[in-house]
């Protein structure tokens, strides 16, 4: 039976349908050099970037925008960059490649979404045209750095530091889990700002700053060996005694600190993994049902079996609601609502969901499950980085437990 | 260059169709549908022509309910210029006859320099539409191509067909009617500007009558039924046992 189609236009269904068949031709065959590092997703996301004409649309966007801008109307100019962004369509982009690929469409989002976008919602037009538009046409490779060792959970206690000096700040310590960070060309770090008058206050907030590959005294780890997500390379981000040109301050303003902004990655990404988690529930419910009518045990197929039916009838169901909040929260996002309780609340209960569903569809699987072949197992472990990353379950439960609770 | 490209809205052809109980059919409810794989090649290479000719026009058209509105969309979106729907609401009560007329028709209208065609659709799976629209207009036709080079001064083109033993080419005057075999080309993927651009192209709307073609289908389909289901097999003692229902119950062994 086909689906009911809920929430999507013509448009992005047959943007589906595109999408769907470029991952099964490009993104399909190299799922397992993926897992095993042997490639890295940027080629691909390259390919894609270039055959769906993202690229064009990033460029174009950005002509125009320079076009309004030197023809003096600001507002048309600033409406260029809110055209731009779709979030039906950056969903649909995310829920078709986590269908083969979760790792392939986190690195993909850490370096367009998260790296990209904050310097173009941020950035300064110089900026913008340096840093943001080679990431958001995937020729470069960005990363997003705000955690460190001792600042996870409790992000804003980190220990990196920017201290002014002349025309360069300095900047020192380190950041780690950082998706992309071992291969990132273009790297957005936080830091604490440090001043020589320290009763400034806001030279003591949080700031962001654009770094490059190359800067003398910035490096990188190697690739860590994570649970999961294995297409997607994570590491650490070493900075002593970094140079950065004062040109490099997002933003450009010392008196505008980039806490809240950062805060606003946070809640774009809770909003955005509801997509990843409706991309993989959505593959597992199709393997479930091809394998289980395939699958013969005791004579007849494994579907027959009332306790296979409800695992797959409880897949269905998960993808229901699953669906349901990738659609309000594109709605959120189309209305310029900002509430993170319903994001911490979608992310929350879509990452767990996705979690359920991925162990039970390994057990309908059986023991073909618990092999990587069947690709179900990969996709439990992936889906469970949606229970940690972008802030844990708990930290997830405080916001929505203070938000509800506040006054 | 002017360039007709004739599409169809198939069922997807990866799903498992079932036939409905009083044979008339198969079912289409709840059934995902597509642009016959091989008329996406035929577009493809309609793009491709007028890409390398500088300029020049291509047209989608279909014959089908206004469901089929989404398939000419899907070839605006890679690129063709503009649609032409002509509205059928009964698949079953046309044939490829009518079809080629009906083609015919638009063709009359739009004086395309080439007609490109999937060589066959996956639904019905007849192969006489190209060839039957060839003969209505009284053009030369090339079937099966897999390789699509228009002269310079565009008044004929050469094809190559894949046949059996080889490599057939052919050298035919334009205006003519080709249809595309498998390894014509690689089709492009409907991009997101393209997308976003379909929605802005134009497509005009006809009825059989306001082309003046008579839907008096000379074939109809009686009935429709699924081949018997194959027996399972047995397993055999020895050889000769084998040999002896090879020869006694099969009697294909003398």
């Amino acid at each position: 039976m086909a689906d009911v189609t809920f929430g999507w236009s013509e448009q992005h269904l047959m943007v589906r349908q595109a999408l769907r068949q470029f991952m099964e031709k490009e993104l399909k065959p190299i799922v397992w050099d993926l897992e095993d590092g042997k490639v890295l997703p940027y080629e691909f996301a390259r390919k894609l970037a270039n055959t769906f004409g993202l690229a064009e649309l990033v460029r174009g966007m950005w002509a125009r925008r320079k076009e309004k801008k030197a023809a003096g109307d600001r507002e048309a100019a600033a409406g260029e960059i809110a055209a731009f962004r779709d979030p039906a369509m950056s969903a649909l982009l995310v829920i078709e490649m986590c269908r083969y690929s979760p790792g392939a469409a986190l690195a993909f989002g850490a370096s367009l979404g998260l790296c990209g976008q904050t310097i173009l919602s941020k950035g300064t037009d110089d900026q913008i045209e340096r840093f943001a538009i080679p990431v958001l046409t995937a020729e470069k490779v960005g990363c997003w750095g705000l955690t460190e060792p001792e600042a996870g959970s409790d992000a804003f206690s980190m220990r990196t530091t920017a201290r002014l000096d002349g025309d360069y700040y300095i900047l020192n310590g380190s950041k780690t889990l950082i998706t992309n960070a071992p291969y990132a060309d273009t790297f957005v770090v936080y830091a604490r700002m440090k001043s020589p008058t320290p009763d400034n206050a806001a030279r003591e907030a949080i700031h962001a700053f654009i770094l490059e590959r190359g800067m003398p005294g910035l490096s990188t780890g190697q690739p860590f060996k994570k649970m999961g997500m294995h297409a997607s390379p994570t590491g650490e981000i070493f900075l002593s005694d970094v140079r950065v040109p004062r040109a490099n301050l997002l933003g450009g303003k010392e008196k505008d600190p980039s806490r809240d902004q950062a805060v606003g990655v946070l809640m774009g990404e809770r909003t955005a993994m509801p997509s990843m988690c409706l991309g993989i529930v959505e593959r597992l419910l199709d393997e479930c049902v091809r394998y289980s009518k395939e699958r013969k045990q005791f004579g007849r197929p494994i579907a027959e079996f009332q306790l296979v039916q409800q695992k797959i009838a409880n897949l269905f169901v998960t993808r229901e609601i699953i669906e349901m909040y990738v659609h309000k929260m594109i709605w959120m996002q189309q209305n310029g609502i900002k509430s993170m309780k319903e994001a911490s609340a979608a992310k929350l209960y879509c990452g767990r969901a996705t979690v359920e569903a991925g162990l039970d569809a390994v057990q309908v699987f059986g023991g073909a499950g618990y092999i990587r072949d069947a690709g179900v197992e990969m996709m439990v472990r992936d889906a469970k980085l949606f229970t940690i990353g972008g802030g844990t379950d708990e930290i997830q439960i405080g916001w929505i437990a203070r938000e509800l609770l506040k006054d | 260059m002017k360039i007709l490209v004739a599409v169809k809205r198939v069922p997807d052809t990866t799903v498992k169709l079932k036939l409905k109980p009083d044979g008339t059919g198969v079912v289409t409810d709840g059934v995902n549908f597509e642009v016959n794989p091989f008329d996406v090649i035929a577009v493809e290479e309609a793009l491709r022509l007028k890409e390398k000719a500088g300029g020049g026009e291509v047209i989608v058209a279909t014959i089908g309910s206004k469901d089929a509105t989404q398939q000419l969309r899907h070839g605006l979106a890679m690129g063709a210029d503009r649609g032409i729907l002509v509205v059928n609401d009964d698949d079953n009560a046309i044939d490829a006859d009518v079809v080629a007329r009906t083609l015919k028709a638009v063709v009359a209208k739009e004086q395309p320099t080439l007609v490109l065609v999937g060589k066959q659709s996956p639904d019905g799976e007849s192969n006489q539409v190209p060839q039957m629209l060839a003969e209505h207009l009284g053009w030369p036709q090339a079937t099966f191509a897999s390789k699509v080079v228009v002269a310079a001064d565009k008044a004929s083109a050469e094809v190559t067909r894949e046949a059996d033993g080889g490599l057939e080419t052919l050298s035919v005057r334009l205006p003519a009617v080709i249809s595309a075999d498998l390894r014509l080309n690689e089709p492009r993927y409907a991009s997101l500007p393209g997308i976003m651009k379909a929605k802005a192209k134009k497509i005009d709307e006809f009825t059989f009558e306001s082309l003046g073609v008579a839907k008096a289908p000379k074939v109809t389909a009686v009935g429709f039924f699924a081949p018997p289901e194959r027996k399972a097999g047995a397993v055999v003692a020895s050889v000769e046992e084998l040999v002896n229902k090879l020869k006694n119950e099969a009697k294909v062994l003398g």
